[in-house]
């Protein structure tokens, strides 16, 4: 069974979002790793691309797929973690461990929004 | 849409946890355990692809080896029996219907393996030349399943399983007295033997290789594979508006035989387009993405394209417009909104076939 910590949200395109402060960190999920295989290649955007809620952010690559990433939520990102573009297999090691980007909301109702845990496994489940 | 086939191993495929996937109206197998762990134990160790989508035709007959020689354009007719050929199989336009490997069981009777999209099509343009030769024409497809052994460890492993294979020498074919044929063949560019097995016997084999330390291995490992030794695929380097010398199969066509079905517009045929093997440092290239001079001219497509397991880099082929094939050699693909300059290789950008 993929691992869903309970303090983070979640989205139906397989992103967390993990408020830290005034910044939520983004990444994908467990159950994204597991169904991507390797993760051989990440695309992440400047630091100071601003971001609305949905529109594509980045890509990641396994060995056969493409898959845009999402972003959970307006705003604008402040940081980008460019050790894990030089090693994205670590995402297959700990999905949750492997932030992407950090992101200044541009305002907190779309974090609230997102889904819990609970309700992410069990979206899962569904589809 | 109609109901997916299945193979004969769907259920033990399944208790694996395999990820399953529709390919050419089958529900196959497309990964195991890791895509990377499959294609390595392939190139270092041994692995086995359950392949029994793929189609099998008997031709039996006076004339088998006339029929053979009138629909391939390779040389079937100096064939030793025991052998097999790759050739396209071609209309008269000399567009590619499919390709196929033919095997030499004796002078008046050969086997046709073709690719399971293509099994009708084939069926249908086999038995339409068949015609005008005293020959009998029969499709297997169902009744047979087909395993590809593939690696270094392939020959020991068979060998310990009572199918004695050393004596098989590369595209050599050997029958069984059970009913299996196998032939030292396959689509890895490692040693490896492709092992046509009556449907009954198909579960007893596969669970006996796997209990030898054979790695399953899916069909994203498959893809990999034959795409870092520059195997082509039909419905990508090969494809119903492709002759065989657009394509990189020139080696296949024989001119020097008497006729097949093809030659003529072959004699005076210019290719459209040239295959080329292109490497990256940075990112994967991916079929359909753009090929670029340094001018930044698209010139071709990226037919195939992957992360190499092997060299750990992106490999692809892609067909570039025979008149913009650029004289300084510089290629690059286009991914996204940026474009990555490409190594262009002459060679495989793997080359397999250890023993051990």
């Amino acid at each position: 069974m993929s691992n869903t910590p309970s303090e983070l949200k979640y989205t139906q395109e397989h992103e967390w979002a993990k408020l830290e402060g005034e910044v939520i960190s983004i990444g994908i999920t467990d159950f994204a790793q597991s169904s991507l295989g390797d993760i051989v290649f990440l695309e992440l955007p400047e630091v100071g691309t601003s971001l609305d809620k949905d529109s594509p952010f980045g890509v990641v690559e396994s060995i056969k797929s493409v898959s845009d990433l999402f972003s959970p939520l307006a705003g604008e990102v402040i940081e980008v973690n460019s050790e894990l573009v030089d090693s994205p297999e670590n995402i297959n090691e700990n999905a949750y461990d492997n932030w992407m980007i950090k992101v200044k909301p541009a305002n907190m109702g779309d974090y609230e929004e997102l889904m819990s845990a609970e309700q992410y496994t069990s979206f899962c489940d569904e589809n | 849409m109609s109901e997916l086939k299945t193979t004969i191993l769907t259920d033990d495929h399944l208790e694996l946890k395999a990820k399953m996937a529709p390919f050419a109206g089958y529900n196959m197998p497309i990964q195991y355990s890791s895509v990377k762990e499959e294609a390595l134990a392939v190139r270092n160790s041994v692995g086995v692809f359950d392949v029994s989508h793929m189609g099998e035709f008997f031709v039996e007959g006076e004339q088998t080896i006339d029929f053979i020689d009138h629909i391939i354009p390779n040389d079937y007719k100096n064939l030793s029996v025991g052998k097999a050929i790759y050739a396209p199989l071609l209309r008269e336009n000399a567009t590619i219907i499919d390709d196929l490997i033919t095997y030499k069981l004796s002078e008046n009777k050969a086997m046709i393996c073709v690719n399971a999209a293509n099994i009708e099509k084939d069926w249908n343009w086999i038995s339409a030349q068949a015609q005008k030769f005293d020959i009998k024409l029969s499709n297997h497809s169902d009744e047979i399943s087909l395993l590809a052994v593939q690696g270094p460890k392939a020959e020991s492993t068979l060998n310990s399983l009572g199918l004695e294979v050393s004596d098989v020498p590369t595209f050599g074919v050997k029958s069984f007295e059970n009913g299996i044929i196998l032939a030292r063949t396959g689509y890895t560019g490692e040693d490896g033997f492709e092992v046509f097995c009556p449907n009954a016997t198909v579960k007893e084999l596969w669970s006996n290789l796997l209990s030898s330390g054979v790695t399953p291995c899916g069909l994203a490992a498959r893809d990999v594979l034959r795409l870092e030794v520059c195997y082509p695929l039909y419905g990508h380097e090969l494809n119903d508006e492709l002759t065989p010398l657009d394509t990189g199969l020139k080696w296949t066509v024989k001119m020097n035989k008497q006729n097949f079905i093809g030659k003529e517009t072959l004699e005076n045929y210019k290719a459209k387009y040239k295959l080329i093997k292109l490497a990256l440092n940075k990112g994967i290239p991916r079929e359909g993405y753009d090929v670029l001079n340094s001018n930044g001219d698209v010139i071709g497509k990226v037919t195939s394209g992957t992360m190499s397991v092997t060299l750990n880099r992106g490999i692809a082929l892609a067909l570039i417009d025979s008149q913009k094939v650029p004289a300084d050699e510089i290629f690059l693909i286009k991914i996204r909104k940026n474009d990555y300059p490409a190594e262009y290789l002459k060679k495989p950008f793997v080359v397999g076939g250890n023993k051990k």
